[in-house]
């Protein structure tokens, strides 16, 4: 096989990469988006501490490269703590951790966003902290963050390619491998980045589309 | 019955509230009036519970508004609009006015749905419910939101300034809908610059000057030469009102 061309099987070789990157994305995103508006739901609670240590961890985890962080949580940890951690686990623990952080400064500012009146309107009428959390100011706060999360999560997927580098084959490591047996760097990576092209597309466009959905109430205001 | 025992509210070092004593009986309208800054804002915010009192003791039906246990039921017994009417701009005019009494007083969402329509159709709103705030006039808005603090069956309808974001045509019928409230025996605390409404509409009025509850009297005698306007501070406030 060595030096072969391309063949049928290659097909399915990329599309398992683009698998892998598919679920890495889509549970690290999943996690991350969660994780990310849990904080942020503490910092409206004003648990004290909390928020120091949360600002805290997610000003290093945006402010370091990611790369890094991987080469942390893959090499770091398990030489510190003496314990096994697979690629898989070490990208995902990584991806999902750095997508919080940034998930956390996105709602946080879209929940900031938000006018005090209607929050103190709502708290006269009787709305307890979390009624106005829910009715209030979490509708327009993800209506807000839909655009810079979209933007986010195009770029997450970018940087799952990042984890071909601790040996988790993922699409990149796919193209990796088919570039060493082909020779055809131009085919190989034209076709790779056209597979991550498309998926990212696909996510910009379900951005919007929720976007636009989620912000009809002010289509009048003529923004 | 709403009242106020000396209360003191100060932001920093600057006193806007220095001993206010006040009391409000149901089906009462009173307006508060004085000029910028003396402290009506803050003292309607003070009686809904926006803002922390220093000293002093406001209770709303012996609900004392500082005890976070009791602040709940006493804010069940007021309702507030606001100058800047504060609707929430993602929900329409009918789902402004039910949100707080299906979730806080748990009413049946058909119920007070109907209750709403009704509400917003008897000021003239009947066929913008389904319409977002900024889809709305300032009056139209503004009317949504005293449709919203009705909606809740307040005791007390606290009513800061709430024309002063209006043209005059608008703030004519804003007017109109609070003349027909009071025919109606709701007791309303009443901040204003209209003093000829205020005027017309009130039994009684409050003067405000610099935090202190300077002149406290029955409407026709507050505007009497020998009345309210014996009080220097307010015949220079009246005077300068007519000007304006
Ligand atoms: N949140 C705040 N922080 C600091 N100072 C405040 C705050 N709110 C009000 N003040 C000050 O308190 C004083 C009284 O303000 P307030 O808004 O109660 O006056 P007002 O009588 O309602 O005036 P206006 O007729 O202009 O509405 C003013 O000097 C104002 O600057
Ligand atoms: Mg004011």
């Amino acid at each position: 096989m060595r030096y072969a061309d391309f063949g049928p099987h290659d097909i399915v070789l990329l599309l398992n990469g683009l698998g892998v990157s598919l679920t890495l994305f889509l549970t690290t995103s999943l996690v991350g988006v969660v994780l990310g508006a849990l904080l942020a739901v503490v910092r409206y609670y004003r648990v004290l501490v909390a928020r120091e240590l949360v600002t805290f961890v997610t000003e290093m985890l945006k402010n370091s490269p990611v790369l890094v962080q991987l080469f942390l949580v893959f090499f770091g940890i398990p030489a510190l703590f003496k314990i096994d951690v697979t690629p898989f686990e070490a990208a995902f623990f990584t991806l999902a951790l750095n997508t919080a952080a940034f998930v956390y400064v996105i709602v946080v500012s879209a929940v900031e966003s938000i006018d005090r009146e209607q929050i103190e309107a709502g708290r006269v009428f009787g709305l307890t902290r979390w009624q106005v959390l829910r009715h209030v100011i979490a509708p327009q706060a993800v209506a807000f963050a839909t655009g810079p999360l979209t933007a986010l999560l195009v770029n997450q997927l970018q940087v799952t390619s990042l984890i071909s580098v601790i040996g988790v084959v993922d699409l990149t490591k796919v193209g990796d491998i088919l570039n060493m047996r082909t020779l055809k760097p131009f085919i190989v990576w034209t076709v790779v980045g056209v597979l991550y092209y498309l998926a990212a597309k696909i996510i910009a466009l379900a951005g919007g589309f929720v976007e636009r959905r989620l912000t009809a109430h002010s289509a009048w205001k003529g923004l | 019955m709403i009242r106020i025992e000396n209360l003191k509210k100060a932001f920093g070092k600057v006193t806007v509230l220095d001993g206010i004593d006040l009391s409000i009986e149901p089906g009462e309208v009173v307006s508060i009036l004085g000029s910028s800054g003396s402290g009506k804002s803050t003292l309607i915010r003070c009686i809904n519970g926006l803002e922390r009192i220093d000293a002093g003791r406001i209770t709303v039906d012996d609900f004392d508004v500082s005890n976070p246990k009791e602040l709940a039921e006493a804010r069940k017994r007021s309702g507030t609009v606001f100058q800047l009417f504060n609707l929430y701009p993602h929900l329409s005019a009918l789902r402004n006015v039910t949100l707080a009494p299906v979730e806080v007083l748990k009413r049946n969402a058909a119920e007070a749905e109907k209750e709403g329509r009704a509400l917003l159709e008897s000021v003239g709103l009947g066929d913008r419910a389904d319409a977002y705030p900024a889809q709305l006039s300032g009056g139209q808005r503004q009317r949504v939101g005293i449709c919203r603090a009705l909606a809740m069956k307040p005791r007390y309808l606290l009513l800061d300034e709430v024309t002063s974001a209006l043209d005059p045509e608008m703030t004519a019928e804003v007017l109109e809908i609070l003349a027909d409230l009071t025919g109606r025996g709701t007791t309303m605390i009443f901040v204003t610059h209209e003093v000829a409404f205020a005027r017309s509409i009130s039994d009684r009025i409050v003067f405000l000057d610099q935090g202190r509850l300077l002149v406290d009297l029955p409407c026709e005698t507050f505007f009497a030469e020998d009345g309210g306007m014996a009080n220097a501070r307010v015949a220079q406030f009246l005077s300068k009102m007519r000007k304006d």
